[in-house]
């Protein structure tokens, strides 16, 4: 399986990459909302999309109701990969489209329980 | 703010943030044991928040301590040269995740601004510091600070605590 991890930090890019390496995804990265359409405009298929809410450019809210008006992208999944922890935030998210919502900071454990939720783990994570 | 940011509150923020993202273990984060030493060729990671409750989350060490900070973060091994570029993203995002976290303290929603990372953060006239927590990691010292900005006029009715 394939996923799309966006955020504007690098290194969250790669503690979120390496926490779904093990899990059986191949990844690529965007560092805003508007790179990320650009990827999947450009042909990109992932089955999951990782997005961060705070971003320059464009931000995870705005990618998530991109996406959800593109019937060509109904089958990615959207999960909220973010600190933004208030209630009202987290219903903005899933009333824009979103399946799941994990806050920061979070283990390799959370994320792994969020996809198993989503029925997106693809093997057993090795040793 | 002072009434609705706690000083165990952040502490645990603080922990959880660094177990979970940093350390992979709890307990490597503590309070600082006595006075803080100074810390010699600080850098500064702060995180603006705006709204109802504006202020600033900023964790404060020295040049050394962020270099070994990102290298934790981002996994590097010994013999790679962690670059600013690395440093202030990595440093930045540790600032932003407990920014994020303080920001769901208070009682009303307001936005995060962008990470920074510089020497020092830029003053703002009337701030007031909240918390300011003196706190060991791995042994060396780190200052975890909240600041309250002067407040903008809040709505009728509302209560501040």
């Amino acid at each position: 399986m394939r996923a799309l991890v966006i955020d504007d930090s690098r290194t969250m890019r790669r503690i979120v990459s390496g926490a779904l390496h093990p899990l059986g995804f191949e990844t690529y990265e965007a560092e805003h909302g508007r790179a990320a359409l650009d990827l999947l405009e450009d042909g990109l298929q992932v089955e999951l999309a990782c997005i961060d809410w705070n971003m320059p450019v464009m931000d995870g809210l705005t990618f998530v109701s991109e996406v959800r008006a593109n019937p060509a992208w109904r089958s990615i999944t959207l999960m909220m990969v973010t600190t933004e922890s208030e209630q009202g935030q987290i219903v903005r998210a899933l009333a824009a489209g979103a399946h799941e919502y994990l806050i920061k900071p979070f283990t390799p454990d959370a994320i792994r329980g969020k996809l198993d939720l989503l029925g997106l783990v693809a093997v057993e994570e090795h040793a | 703010m002072s009434t609705v940011v706690e000083h165990d509150q952040v502490l645990a923020i603080a922990q959880e943030v660094f177990a979970a993202m940093v350390d992979g273990d709890e307990g490597l984060l503590q309070p600082w044991p006595g006075e803080l030493p100074v810390i010699e060729d600080a850098v500064v990671a702060w995180v603006d928040l705006h709204g109802p409750w504006p202020g600033r989350a900023e964790l404060r060490t020295s040049g050394a301590t962020a270099n070994d900070l990102t290298r934790a973060l981002l996994s590097l091994p010994d013999g790679e040269v962690v670059t600013s570029l690395d440093l202030v993203d990595a440093f930045g995002e540790v600032a932003n995740v407990v920014g994020g976290n303080v920001k769901s303290l208070l009682p009303l929603q307001g936005s995060l601004g962008l990470p920074q990372v510089a020497p020092s953060a830029p003053a703002v006239p009337g701030a007031r510091l909240v918390q300011e927590l003196p706190l060991s990691w791995r042994g060396r010292p780190l200052v975890v600070a909240v600041w309250a900005f002067a407040q903008p006029a809040l709505p009728e009715g509302t209560r501040l605590s």
